[in-house]
């Protein structure tokens, strides 16, 4: 039972071995497989389920799930409450008609769980019953709070089931359980368990919300037990491990390749000024790194708020655990995202609660509709523009006009991804039938007094964001362009695009001399960044032009997430001599194989655009070797490395370590890994430079976790 | 204003002295050691890095050679003839491909702080410059510059040196120097004129000046199996320790030969030296001897 690391030396063991165990089978996929045996529950034995209004099918389907999802209480669990339905893992209600899907569910959205554990289920309930009196409701919206108090009644028979089951098998849950969610907690265990159970059954009814500040929510409860000595800090610390390992249930020995979202969108947030002003770091946010440090859980992707105020002890725990690789913790430059959440629109005070949505764009929990829009940059210059995928590519005499031709079709993407926002949503307000969702709109917050769903006009901000992907892939193949075309005069303008239409076949050495001869986007190079800084910048002005024509926050962001894999085969060969089919820039990082000046260099290339107009965030990805961070030099490094990107005005970066697994892949593919670096004390490489025996050295090293 | 030939501007490096630096390594050393593990850094005149794996056969370096070094084989094949080179590095700026590289750029005081300058962000209140080579310390005034410039700036300096330089070149940089990481290579005096080629009588007497300046010290000792691995030249190390005011500790430096990669680019010969490599047992020992002697490991 060794939990990996890339980083040189084991991850502690703080937790008792029957916590660490239950944590090895769940990361395995045992219960990720146990509930594939049993995908949905079927809605087809209800007579005329075919002729139902889609309210009263969403009712169904929720209240069957709640009666007949398996009940599981596994031996070493502390509190209880699952998703124990497989279909639940692909994003759908699992509950079938005729063995299919009824219903999408709901994610990229953090739900107002500070409420359920201050309030307690039972007084959402009340609100919903308070609002129904009101005589000048529409059919609709008494429907929808129908709607509501069924997804709460379906919720009681589920916590019904488990109070039944858990009172022999888990008499502490049971005690908690006659409690909780329902109303409020009193100790931290009760907390927990008052969270984890709600966050279940949202998810056992096909919903992945994330979850927010855990240690803002949780903190208070721990300290309180803690200062009565009802409670040990190592108690504390196995309840909360029992909640991080149920949140694996969903995962499988062997998934369906392909996806690559082995997550579900659970994040977390730590740290983080809340209204008072005050950093909330506290004990419970120490805990959370504790767990995933020891059991390399990252299923629950973290990212820390980082601030001034923030005590250096945390942000030392957390370069730490980020040595550990796997990229499980991530932060954010505070003050920079508060800026941006103050430029569109967002509520000084309510700006500072806020979490992010799933993924790691920012929202303000329970408030926010959030949907994004992610399109191909690169494609709007190679295909759009430049018209490489037809017989006749177009000609332009200077990088100046290429560029404004490149920008008009840029706006007229970001024209229509807005426009049609509008509509959708004017849509969707007008039928509140269309994407019910009762088990969410009750944990968002004024769905209740609006009487309308999430998805329907009921929460409190509605934003939409256009996302820009390759953004560096265009800055590059723009500077390429003017260098080998407009400056160097090496192939003529027409020549070039032929070329790129052949692929680059027959052209090696004029690829090669692109690839090799300049300086691309994430090494520092003013020159090289100012035209990928200027493609995101300008996005972000033709995104604010939205602003205020609807009730819908406009807002860019930056992001590829795992999309550069899937648009690489349909994407044409670059300026900068990269192939049809590379694997080019992800999110608002350099191209794989142009950095070649390592992770502050990167860092600064990232922040010269202004990122404040991307309200929901554009992200860096940052890759180190695990020999850089070795002892206490390493730590001090990774925080002044943090520290430095928040200086610079940064807005969310994820560092992972290098392992040697991926030194392997640079082997075999040595162009997209041009740039990594290895190091031995003293000396220094490029990786790829090596010959074979050299590399295959450093690997058997760095498997060894000595280099 | 000073130049010199530096062959790479590191950043972000962890390494090297406290904090987040960033290493400038200067071209030229005094010493000839038989493991350097940066050879490129020896000689005092630029070279040329030829990786012929890389070559692609496009025959760009023949047309921009003047001097006739590259020529092609009837089977494609490229051969690089160093003796013709003239080291005008038209070839490095047609070969696509990049199989033949400048080790070194010429660059002044100025131009290098520029890139030192770009981290300034990073370097928070431990970070900042590190001198390192080849010996740097063959290029005082380079050095005085760079130094009293990132002085100015807030930053903490390093320098790594083997020590092997003139006393005055000593007494100039230690006044602006927070820590020196000095190379032993070697306390036997016999082995180390047979092995660096140099004498380290000066290595230790610049030593002692600089320690005399108040300079902080960081004694950095190769570990070379069959060489100096051996119990005396550690006690002999706790030694220098002891006899110094501001040294912190010893880091030991286990030989690899790695060095030899770059070797092969420079000289087209491979001279790593597999046997010199340290078990865990040799490294175990030296720390053994050092920490009974009451010397920090670090």
């Amino acid at each position: 039972m060794v939990f990996y690391t890339p980083f040189c030396e084991p991850r502690p063991i703080r937790l008792c071995e029957e916590t660490r165990r239950f944590a090895w089978e769940s990361l395995q996929g045992k219960y990720g497989d146990e509930a594939r045996t049993y995908n949905a529950v079927s809605l087809d034995h209800i007579p005329g389920f075919s002729e139902l209004s889609e309210v009263e099918k969403y009712n169904i389907a929720i209240a069957e799930i709640a009666k007949n999802a398996p009940v599981r209480i596994c031996k070493e669990e502390k509190v209880c409450g699952s998703a124990t339905l497989g279909g639940a893992i692909d994003h759908v209600v699992p509950a079938f008609y005729q063995g299919r899907p009824v219903f999408r569910s709901v994610s990229h959205l953090t739900l107002n769980f500070a409420t359920v554990l201050k309030r307690g289920v039972n007084a959402l309930e009340n609100d919903i019953i308070e609002r129904s009196k009101d005589d000048t409701l529409t059919d609709a919206q008494k429907a929808t709070l129908d709607s509501f108090q069924k997804a709460i009644a379906a919720m009681r028979v589920y916590h019904k089931r488990y109070l039944q089951a858990a009172k022999t098998a888990k008499p502490e849950a049971y005690q908690a359980l006659l409690r909780v969610p329902f109303a409020p907690p009193r100790t931290f265990f009760e907390a927990v368990q008052s969270l984890w159970f709600t966050f279940s059954f949202v998810r056992l009814c096909g919903n992945w919300p994330g979850l927010g500040r855990i240690d803002e929510m949780l903190g208070g409860y721990l300290e309180k037990d803690l200062a009565r000595g009802t409670l040990t800090i190592d108690e504390a610390r196995e309840i909360l491990a029992g909640f991080f390992i149920k949140g694996c249930e969903w995962i499988q020995s062997s998934p369906v390749p392909g996806s690559g979202d082995a997550q579900h969108y659970q994040n977390i947030i730590l740290g983080g000024t809340n209204e008072n002003g005050e950093d909330v770091t506290n004990e419970v946010s120490y805990l959370v790194l504790d767990v995933v440090e020891e059991l390399a859980i990252s299923d629950f992707p973290i990212t820390v708020r980082v601030n001034s105020k923030m005590p250096r002890r945390f942000l030392e725990r957390v370069a730490q655990v980020m040595r550990h690789g796997g990229g499980i913790v991530a932060v954010y430059n505070e003050d920079l995202v508060l800026q941006a959440l103050e430029r569109i629109g967002y509520d000084k005070k309510e700006a500072l609660s806020f979490a992010n949505d799933g993924c790691w764009e920012v929202q303000i929990p329970g408030k926010t509709n959030f949907h994004y829009v992610p399109f191909d940059s690169l494609r709007i210059l190679l295909n759009d523009t430049l018209r490489l995928n037809t017989d006749s590519p177009a000609h332009f005499e200077s990088i100046e006009s290429l560029y404004i031709a490149f920008r008009k079709n840029l706006k007229n993407t970001v024209d229509k991804i807005c426009a049609d926002a509008i509509k959708e949503f004017a849509d969707f307000c007008e039928h509140p039938e269309k994407g019910v969702c009762s088990v969410i709109s009750v944990f968002e917050q004024d769905c209740i007094q609006r009487a309308k769903g999430y998805q329907n006009g009921g929460t409190v901000y509605r934003v939409v964001s256009p996302h820009i992907g390759g953004a560096p892939d265009v800055g590059n193949s723009l500077l390429a362009i003017q260098k080998l075309v407009f400056e160097e005069k090496k192939v003529s303008f027409d020549d070039l695009m032929r070329i790129l239409q052949n692929n680059w076949e027959g052209a090696e050495a004029l690829r090669l001399y692109a690839l090799n001869h300049y300086t691309y986007y994430g090494n520092d190079d003013d020159e090289a960044d100012a035209y990928t800084t200027r493609v995101i910048d300008d996005f972000g002005d033709m995104v604010e032009a939205w602003q205020g024509k609807s009730p819908i926050i406009f807002t860019g962001g930056v992001s590829t997430f795992g999309r550069q894999i899937e648009w690489a085969p349909f994407r044409l060969a670059t300026p900068f001599g990269k192939r049809k089919g590379d694997i080019l820039s992800g999110n608002d990082s350099p191209t794989p194989g142009t950095d070649t000046e390592g992770a502050t260099a990167m860092i600064r290339s990232y922040c010269k655009a202004d990122l404040k107009k991307m309200g929901t965030g554009a992200a860096l990805d940052v890759k180190l070797a695990p020999g850089t961070l070795k002892g206490e030099n390493g730590v001090a490094a990774l925080v002044a490395l943090i520290e430095g990107f928040c200086r610079l005005g940064g807005y969310f970066m994820q560092l992972d370590v290098v392992d040697a697994k991926t030194l392997k892949r640079a082997q075999e593919n040595p162009e997209a890994y041009k740039t990594l670096s290895v190091r031995v004390s003293g000396w220094n490489a490029r990786f790829v430079t090596l010959d074979r025996e050299w590399q295959n050295m450093i690997i058997e090293r760095t498997e060894k976790n000595s280099l | 204003m000073s130049a010199a030939l530096v062959t790479k501007i590191q950043r972000f490096s962890t390494h090297d002295g406290d904090g987040v630096r960033t290493v400038v390594f200067l071209k030229g050393c005094p010493l000839d050691c038989k493991w350097c593990h940066n050879p490129e850094t020896k000689k005092a005149e630029n070279q040329l890095y030829y990786v012929n794996r890389l070559c692609i056969g496009c025959g760009a370096c023949r047309a921009a050679c003047g001097q006739d070094a590259h020529a092609f084989l009837p089977d494609g094949r490229h051969i690089y003839r160093p003796e013709q080179c003239a080291l005008c590095m038209k070839c490095v700026s047609v070969c696509p491909a990049k199989a033949m590289e400048s080790v070194a750029q010429v660059m002044t005081a100025e131009q290098i702080m520029e890139i030192v300058l770009r981290d300034k962000p990073f370097y928070g209140e431990n970070g900042g410059l590190t001198l390192s080579g080849g010996e740097p310390l063959i290029h005082a005034d380079l050095c005085v510059e760079l130094l009293e410039c990132a002085k100015k700036l807030g930053m903490t300096t390093a320098i790594e040196t083997s020590g092997y330089a003139s006393r005055e070149a000593v007494r100039r940089v230690a006044p602006l120097t927070d820590c020196f990481l000095w190379d032993i290579k070697d306390t036997d005096p016999v082995r180390h004129k047979e092995n660096t080629g140099a004498d380290n009588r000066l290595i230790l007497e610049n030593l002692k000046i600089a320690d005399s300046l108040g300079a902080k010290t960081v004694l950095r000792c190769i570990v070379l199996k069959g060489v100096n691995a051996e119990p005396a030249h550690f006690r002999a190390v706790s030694g220098i320790y002891h006899s110094l005011q501001y040294c912190a500790g010893v880091e030991l430096l286990p030989y690899h030969t790695y060095g030899g990669s770059k070797r092969e680019q420079l000289d087209g010969f491979d001279d790593g030296n597999k046997a010199w490599i340290p078990a865990e047992a040799d490294l175990a020992l030296a720390r053994d001897i050092l920490t009974e002697n009451g010397v920090p490991v670090l």
